[in-house]
């Protein structure tokens, strides 16, 4: 196995260990941590499919922005920090069977990809893709619609957060 | 090099995790966060068919859901406190004023 | 590389800059104004919208150039633009009604909100390409959760809108996942070439049946489909019920906006395929809302199993996969709008005097107030498909194309439901007009906004029924873009 697949073997079963986690442990801080370390190897993962703007991104939105304003979030609702019994709600068993269905699903589905294209350009890293993206995303006859559209939403997220949680 | 299919599995079992975080747990927070592990999940797959394909939509695509994941819980985490304000408790079971 | 901008494109995308234009003067006018002035933001947001809706229909009908603009992302047609000026209506007519609910007509968030939210639906309904599919819906969600929420020290609201943050956003990660895989699959974000792909075989039925299945899920939601619906009767009973008027209206509206065409569009070479799928989904909507509809006590909690059942019938049509079909769905969509947009305009004023959303509060409401009694007999007449309202002519037309494309057992279905339909409907109407109560000489006082929008949804309604030609033609020409 060369270098590159063992190191995929390798944060792969990092991130779904820490998925994991994240969705069975008790303490709610623990399970921001965890989430955290997930997205980590998700970034390595963008790293290890050339995707390097992506991954830097996802460090600084995902772990920088959105796990910590989760944190916060769990700072402000936890009274104490109490273990009260169970963290599993009452449909945990037809939740679980639903699961399971959805997972043997997806696998069905993903198994397909290997039939049609699998002839993966070697991609030798000379794709300049901050500079594409950056194009991409302002030329008229690409994305700058939903560039802008980005920015309203973000905007009216701003406005509509703000609003419900202020004090009166 | 690794065929794409094995990131697909992967990004398919982070979905599944997720799926089973939102269907299982009580609290709102922990059900946030196995949201925000299926997106991540849809991400993968995006830039995974991105290197297939060598064409650039599927990481413009995962610029924009990383846009409105961090909109997305601006306006959640606002919400459960706003919940948290007035019940004390964000556990789900406990959200039954609306019968049903 | 970069192309340029030239008119056509910019008059493809007016009412969205008019919007975007309209929330600056809300947001410039929320911050000079104070407390007393801050009403009449709701006139202008009123004013806005109908002065958008006829600067579009003059300048940005889509002609004969109509077609694909912006790099792709935007389709500039008939089916978008009909859809458009649906939206901006129902945001008018919204705005309105909201004047004068307390901590919800003064608040400068309320109408920001709501132009928001309206941007999001019109371009949802000319999107062409996935990633402008998805922004579009989570730009038009977003605002709508936090409007439901927006009684912030009312534990019903702020549950209705964290109920309905949770479930939307599990629908859009999932669905966000269906874009993935077809994506993935096809090798490209846009609409029309997907199709291309099917047509062409690239993508076998396991792939075609699964990333479908996913991407129902999202826009089931939207439409408030079985087995997607249940955060409905929760949400329209907890949230502002202005709010709720818009969520089941044109938030439902622009969900299948996007259904039709990602159906008829992308999916529409495997049509044999999906076509079983959907018919199941209609018969499980239309016999759910119209059954649990039937048990209920709370006005706001049975017009939502109610708009679950309509959800149903508008499926008919989309099922009947014909011009007229879908001619009929468009039709009904826009009579749905209308009556169910009064039918909360009412609820909300009553609900506001009498403090209660109980049908027993509605007792004797014909002799408190002949016109709103008045108006309560013609939107639930409507609704219930009686002639000659406009909920008659849109049932006929879409059980009659469930008939002309062979599936009896469809038409027979919507027809079985629509004799439940009556039955809860007239109850509503039984108590309204015959029975009595202790505050019959009580008056309720009506406002002006609130009148005017009331007089011309009603007068809409008969319309609709009786001058059916113009809204025929209109869906016509609406459904004739995708054939």
């Amino acid at each position: 196995m060369t270098g590159m697949d063992s190191l995929f073997l390798i944060f792969a079963v990092i991130t779904l260990i820490s998925a994991f986690l994240v969705v069975t442990t008790k303490n709610l801080f623990h399970a921001a941590l965890w989430l955290i370390m997930t997205l980590f190897g998700v970034a390595a993962i963008y790293v290890l499919l050339n995707a390097f703007y992506l991954a830097v991104i996802q460090v600084i939105v995902y772990i920088g922005a959105i796990a910590i304003l989760m944190i916060f979030a769990i700072m402000l609702t936890q009274r104490v920090m109490n273990p009260s019994g169970r963290i599993f709600n009452k449909n945990w068993i037809i939740a679980a069977l639903l699961g399971a269905f959805m997972f043997i699903g997806l696998v069905i589905i993903s198994m397909q990809t290997g039939a049609s294209k699998t002839t993966l350009p070697q991609i030798s890293g000379q794709l300049d893709t901050v500079s594409e993206l950056g194009q991409a995303l302002v030329s008229p006859n690409a994305y700058v619609i939903p560039f802008e559209v980005a920015s309203v939403l973000l905007l009216a997220a701003l406005i509509g957060a703000i609003f419900v949680s202020r004090k009166r | 090099m690794i065929p794409t299919t094995y990131y697909i599995v992967l990004s398919a079992l982070l979905f599944t995790i997720g799926a089973l975080g939102v269907l299982i747990r009580r609290n709102a927070i922990i059900i946030f966060m196995a949201i925000e592990l299926m997106l991540n999940a849809a991400n993968l797959a995006f830039v995974a068919f991105t290197r297939m394909y060598g064409i650039i939509d599927g990481q413009v695509f995962v610029f924009f859901v990383m846009t409105v994941a961090a909109a997305e819980v601006a306006v959640g985490l606002a919400l459960i406190v706003a919940i948290f304000r007035t019940k004390h408790n964000i556990d789900i079971d406990q959200l039954n004023n609306l019968k049903g | 590389m970069f192309g340029s901008i030239n008119t056509s494109m910019i008059l493809a995308i007016l009412p969205e800059i008019m919007l975007f234009i309209l929330a600056g003067f809300v947001f410039v006018f929320d911050l000079v104004w104070d407390d007393s002035q801050r009403r009449n933001l709701g006139w202008i947001s009123a004013g806005g919208f109908s002065l958008i809706i006829m600067i579009s229909l003059m300048l940005g009908t889509p002609g004969s150039d109509s077609g694909l603009v912006w790099g792709g992302m935007l389709r500039h047609d008939w089916l978008g633009f009909a859809f458009k000026m649906l939206f901006l209506f129902g945001a008018t007519i919204t705005a309105l009604f909201a004047m004068d609910v307390e901590d919800l007509g003064k608040k400068g968030e309320f109408y920001l909100l709501l132009i928001f939210s309206t941007l999001g639906m019109t371009l949802m309904a000319s999107s062409s390409n996935l990633i402008m599919l998805y922004l579009s819906i989570e730009a038009t969600s977003l605002p709508l959760y936090i409007l439901a929420g927006f009684f912030k020290d009312d534990d019903k609201s702020t549950e209705a809108g964290f109920k309905y943050f949770l479930f939307g956003a599990m629908a859009s990660a999932i669905m966000l996942y269906g874009f993935s895989l077809l994506y993935g699959f096809s090798g490209t974000t846009d609409l029309d070439a997907i199709a291309g792909v099917i047509k062409a075989g690239g993508m076998n039925p396991v792939l075609l049946v699964g990333t479908l299945l996913m991407i129902l899920v999202g826009f089931g939601f939207k439409i408030s489909a079985v087995p997607f619906h249940f955060w409905a009767p929760d949400v329209y009973e907890g949230a502002p019920t202005v709010v709720a008027g818009f969520l089941s209206t044109a938030s439902k509206a622009a969900g299948f906006t996007v259904l039709i065409r990602v159906l008829l569009t992308s999916y529409a070479p495997a049509s044999d395929t999906w076509m079983m799928v959907l018919a199941i989904i209609s018969t499980l909507t239309m016999t759910l809302g119209n059954t649990l509809a039937l048990a209920q006590k709370n006005i706001k909690r049975l017009l939502a199993y109610s708009s679950i059942a309509h959800a149903g019938y508008i499926l008919i049509g989309v099922v009947a996969i014909s011009e007229l079909g879908i001619t009929g769905s468009i039709f009904y969509i826009i009579v749905y709008l209308i009556t169910n947009l009064a039918a909360f305009g009412i609820v909300s004023v009553v609900g506001r005097i009498t403090g209660s959303d109980e049908i027993s509060a509605y007792d004797g409401l014909s002799r408190r107030s002949p016109w709103l009694g008045l108006a309560m007999l013609v939107v639930f007449l409507s609704l219930a498909g009686m002639p000659p309202f406009g909920g008659f002519i849109v049932k006929v037309l879409v059980l009659a194309s469930a008939v002309k494309a062979k599936l009896f057992w469809l038409a027979f279905v919507g027809i079985l439901n629509s004799i439940i339909g009556l039955y809860y409907y007239l109850i509503v109407l039984k108590h309204v007009y015959l029975y009595r109560s202790e505050n019959e000489q009580v008056e309720i006082p009506v406002t002006r906004p609130y009148a005017i929008g009331l007089i011309v949804l009603t007068i809409g309604i008969i319309l609709l029924g009786v001058v059916i030609s113009p809204w025929f033609n209109v869906s016509t020409i609406a459904a004739k873009v995708l054939f």
